[in-house]
């Protein structure tokens, strides 16, 4: 554990070109350019309003900046699962012929993903504005969530990346659990909603507490809970070393089996 | 003093066809029907039981045909795979050009796809900054270095590729056929910087297959044949017996050929 944070600390440098690499990489050759971050998350919680707000009548004021408190860190969380899934096989070329440590490819995408995500934070706060929603002292531990999540992804991305070169599979797979994930997380919809016969299911969803933090800070301007914040942050620390034990198990075999 | 050693390394590869691994979700259900078979039958050594030693300062050429191990044996001393047997010892810090731009994207420019290169060849970002002049200069690309990479032609991915990598300025080079890049031109500017970096004392390490390279560059040369080192001394020595041997299995299969006609 401490011999990786290390070897991350060396090549600092090496995750630092490469997610700059990424950001660059992405919206180069497109009109829009870097304001697609800004569009894509607009676009999406435009249509949640209409379906939602509008059609279905759900009954939440200040529907679209709800929306919005769960709709960005999901985005980082789901691009960042689902990229770095992918993130040993498309790095094939660099692994085969270059000597780096592996473990940095996912977290690059974790890296690049949660860049997007904090540039894409103003947003929030300009549609808190509008609406009038005032700013809250518990704003001051964003960063800690933010933290959190970080590891929490990571960890889950040592898993996904590394068991999806022998078991190609998990390439289909982490996109539909993401897909049923997403739906069991309250984003859509406020946790106080879930009828008390299904609360378990939330109950037992570590991304049900981080999105109901990010809304508690941001949205209703309150304490997180602190015993479902400490279990998560628990979780991720857990995830995030047995993660990197599990990467550090198969990553002597990458170059001969992507 | 010594730059490189190897100890008895052997290293095998998985045949896929033979046993396939688990790859998928209905593999892995179906695994137990197939644990009849051996699973030693699908095992390939790509080089067994390689002894080796290089000195500070060396050139040492690789020669040998396709599949003998020559890139598995760079990609050792690399520390891109690990060795199933022995052990490999490198002192000093390792530049493996065994491809020419790895890690360059082409919808990036020329000039930060050096930046990424160059710290994918273990350059801190100062010494890049400090060298994208020159690196730029070499490359001949100083028209094109701000157009995106995917609009360059090969000869010039590779320019490009190449430059960064002679600039990376390791202890040891390991080079797996990538000195015939581009014109005439370029390539003697190549020549020029490897008689420079065997001048400042590096180790150099070099598969290939034009043997009057072999005979030039280097100091000693090694033979592969099937994974096993079959022959280790001066180049001129080498070259022979290995042209020797090819010559040998030509006239080998010429013979009945050339029976059947007399018939």
């Amino acid at each position: 554990m401490l011999e990786c944070l290390s070897q991350a600390y060396r090549h600092r440098a090496l995750v630092q070109v490469l997610i700059l690499r990424e950001l660059k990489a992405r919206y180069r050759g497109t009109a829009l350019g870097f304001l697609w971050s800004f569009v894509n998350p607009l676009i999406l919680m435009m249509i949640y309003v209409l379906v939602f707000s509008v059609y279905l009548r759900v009954d939440v004021p200040h529907y679209p900046v709800f929306l919005l408190c769960g709709i960005l860190p999901w985005a980082w969380f789901s691009s960042a699962l689902n990229e770095s899934t992918h993130s040993i096989i498309s790095n094939a070329g660099l692994i085969k012929k270059v000597y780096l440590p592996s473990e940095i490819f996912p977290l690059v995408y974790v890296g690049s993903h949660a860049v997007h995500y904090l540039l894409s934070v103003p947003i929030l706060f300009f549609f808190m504005a509008f609406f009038g929603i005032p700013l809250s002292w518990w704003l001051l531990t964003f960063p800690i969530i933010v933290f959190i999540q970080f590891m929490f992804t990571y960890g889950l991305a040592l898993f996904a990346s590394s068991l999806a070169v022998q078991f190609r599979d998990l390439l289909h797979i982490v996109p539909n659990i993401l897909m049923i994930a997403f739906f069991l997380t309250p984003i859509l919809y406020p946790a106080s909603t879930v009828p008390a016969t299904y609360l378990p299911l939330l109950e037992l969803n570590p991304l049900a507490q981080l999105v109901m933090s990010y809304q508690d800070i941001l949205f209703y301007g309150r304490m997180p809970s602190p015993g479902g914040l400490t279990m998560l942050a628990a979780l991720a620390c857990v995830l995030l070393v047995l993660g990197l034990a599990f990467f550090g198990a198969r990553k002597d075999v990458f170059a001969e089996e992507v | 003093m010594t730059a490189i050693e190897l100890k008895g390394v052997s290293k095998k590869f998985r045949r896929h066809s033979e046993r396939p691994p688990i790859t998928t979700l209905k593999s892995y259900l179906l695994r137990d029907l197939w644990r009849h078979r051996k699973p030693t039958e699908g095992v390939n050594w790509a080089l067994k039981d390689v002894d080796l030693k290089v000195e500070k300062g060396m050139t040492l050429g690789i020669i040998g045909r396709n599949g003998a191990g020559k890139s598995t044996l760079l990609k050792l001393i690399g520390r891109i795979l690990r060795p199933d047997k022995g052990t490999v010892t490198v002192q000093g810090k390792v530049a493996s050009i065994i491809e020419l731009g790895a890690g360059f994207h082409p919808e990036l420019t020329g000039r930060e796809n050096v930046m990424i290169n160059g710290i994918v060849l273990g350059l801190s970002k100062s010494e890049i900054k400090a060298r994208l002049d020159e690196i730029v200069d070499f490359s001949e690309l100083q028209d094109r270095i701000d157009d995106p990479v995917r609009t360059y032609s090969t000869g010039m991915y590779m320019r490009l590729g190449f430059s960064v990598a002679v600039h990376v300025d390791p202890d040891i080079l390991l080079l797996d056929e990538v000195l015939a890049v581009g014109d005439a031109g370029f390539t003697r500017k190549c020549m020029g910087r490897m008689k420079h970096f065997k001048r400042m004392g590096r180790t150099i390490i070099l598969v290939s297959h034009n043997l009057a390279t072999i005979r030039t560059w280097c100091d000693e040369a090694t033979w592969l044949h099937e994974g096993t080192l079959r022959m280790s001394r001066s180049p001129m020595d080498v070259v022979d017996a290995y042209l020797a041997a090819i010559n040998g299995a030509d006239a080998a299969l010429a013979e009945p050929a050339a029976g059947g006609l007399a018939r």
